[in-house]
């Protein structure tokens, strides 16, 4: 089976492996380093269960080479909390429970997490455009717009 | 589970060059690629990753066009001062299509390549007469875009090309990019550019590829014989009749975008 060594960094821990070319982002951080934040639900791109950030942009790891990200740097929803101090997007979703099942959540809360580091002070109609591939069956997706709304008047990503 | 495969990771166009000449399979965000491997649609033995090829990369204007290398995002497409003064409706496609992941991800050589009929991407390149750099270890070619797709996931690249870099025109005149998307990937698309010397408009998604119509001005374009004219083929995005209404209706609003009266 061809393998590289990888190295890269996981929610600012280093990790070297040598991995298989094929095994997927998600398969890496939930198999191999026991990050099972990140979910796999359709495996084909559409859902965004499985969004992780790769040097802060959203991609989806149930479809990105684990290989490709060697060299650069892995946020997934573990990495958010500073010592079980939430962020204020984490916040906001439980305060406007913007969760049910939350199957849907550590990927909606990474993908606004993108957001409002790009954009600290989205419109509604952004916060929609933005969150577009991001499929939650539980809330109907008012109450995640207004936590989006609301960590970004708390003062966006950071405390 | 994919099926396993070498990742070759070249760092120059020449090394590149070289292992798709032998056989490699060109990957860039690897979108649609991987995609279909999972499928099993393709199980390439050698992936040759484009991503660290320094001479793919970027976004200049110079000569009275844009050149976007093979690496470019549809995130950095869309982000691009150049590409939003100079091909606006190419901003407005790459700034819409797929999702936020998609985006960040998928690049617009990849798109060009894979050639799926519901491009966004393949829409506004047609209207805005773009053209794409070839390079294989023989030599060099450009061929229009018009041209290189032939039709539904096909091109007129060769196995050993690899696509360098797509060239736009420049122009800053009025033009308009609309879509109907109730899905992942488009229903119908629209394009239209007024340039010098006539009106180009794109209908893309409701056939196996866009199709280019000219008009003398935007004044004489008629959206109603447009979706007459119109290849369409019938599938799960619709019956052949709707597809001929919804284009009528998204060339008239891509009119109207642009400000033409009796759209
Ligand atoms: C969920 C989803 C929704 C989407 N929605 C849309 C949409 O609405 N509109 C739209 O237009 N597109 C859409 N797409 C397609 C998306 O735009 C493409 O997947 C992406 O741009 C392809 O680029 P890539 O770098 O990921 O290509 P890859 O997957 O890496 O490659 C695609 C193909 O092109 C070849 N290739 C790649 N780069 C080169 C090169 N430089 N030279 C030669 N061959 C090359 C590869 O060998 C492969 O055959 C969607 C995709 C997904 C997954
Ligand atoms: S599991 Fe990756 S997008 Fe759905
Ligand atoms: S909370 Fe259940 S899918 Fe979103």
């Amino acid at each position: 089976m061809p393998e590289l060594d990888v190295s890269t960094t996981v929610n600012g821990r280093p990790v070297e492996m040598r991995l298989p070319t094929r095994l997927t982002l998600a398969d890496f951080v939930r198999d191999r380093l026991g990050l099972t934040g990140t979910k796999v639900s359709c495996g084909m791109q559409v859902c965004g269960a499985c969004t992780v950030l790769v040097d802060g942009d959203p991609v989806s790891a149930c479809s990105y080479l684990a290989c490709d990200v060697d060299g650069r740097e892995v946020l997934t929803v573990e990495g958010l909390a500073d010592g079980g101090e939430l962020t204020p997007v984490q916040r906001a979703f439980v305060d406007c429970s913007a969760l049910q099942c939350g199957f849907c959540t550590p990927g909606f809360v990474m993908a606004a997490t993108a957001l409002l580091r790009d954009e600290p002070h989205p419109t509604e109609e952004q916060i929609a455009h933005h969150l577009d591939g991001n499929l939650c069956r539980c809330t109907g997706y008012l109450p995640i717009v207004e936590a989006v709304l609301k960590a970004s008047r708390a003062g966006g990503i950071d405390e | 589970m994919l099926p396993p495969f070498e990742l070759r990771r070249p760092v120059s166009l020449a090394a590149a060059v070289d292992l798709v000449a032998t056989g490699g399979t060109p990957y860039c965000g690897g979108t649609e690629l991987l995609a279909v491997m999972r499928l099993g649609l393709a199980s390439p033995e050698t992936l040759v990753d484009l991503k660290r090829v320094p001479e793919l990369v970027g976004i200049t204007a110079a000569h009275g066009e844009i050149r976007l290398g093979a690496r470019v995002t549809h995130r950095e497409a869309a982000a691009s001062d150049a590409v939003r003064t100079h091909a606006a409706i190419l901003a407005a496609g790459a700034g819409l299509l797929g999702n936020v992941r998609v985006r960040a991800t998928g690049t617009l050589a990849g798109n060009v390549c894979f050639a799926e009929p519901r491009s966004d991407i393949l829409t506004a390149l047609l209207a805005l007469d773009a053209s794409v750099d070839l390079r294989s270890a023989d030599g060099a070619r450009s061929v229009p875009i018009e041209d290189f797709v032939e039709g539904a996931f096909t091109t007129v690249r060769a196995d050993e090309e690899l696509l360098e870099a797509i060239r736009v025109p420049a122009r800053s005149g009025p033009s308009a990019y609309v879509r109907f998307a109730p899905a992942e990937h488009p229903t119908v698309t629209v394009a239209v550019v007024a340039t010098g010397d006539g009106c180009r408009v794109v209908v893309g998604a409701v056939g196996e590829r866009p199709e280019l119509f000219t008009f003398p001005g935007t004044g004489d374009v008629d959206p109603t014989a447009i979706a007459e004219r119109v290849d369409i083929t019938e599938d799960l995005n619709g019956h052949e009749d709707y597809k001929r209404h919804l284009t009528a209706v998204f060339v008239g609003r891509a009119l109207e975008q642009m400000g033409v009266a009796d759209a």
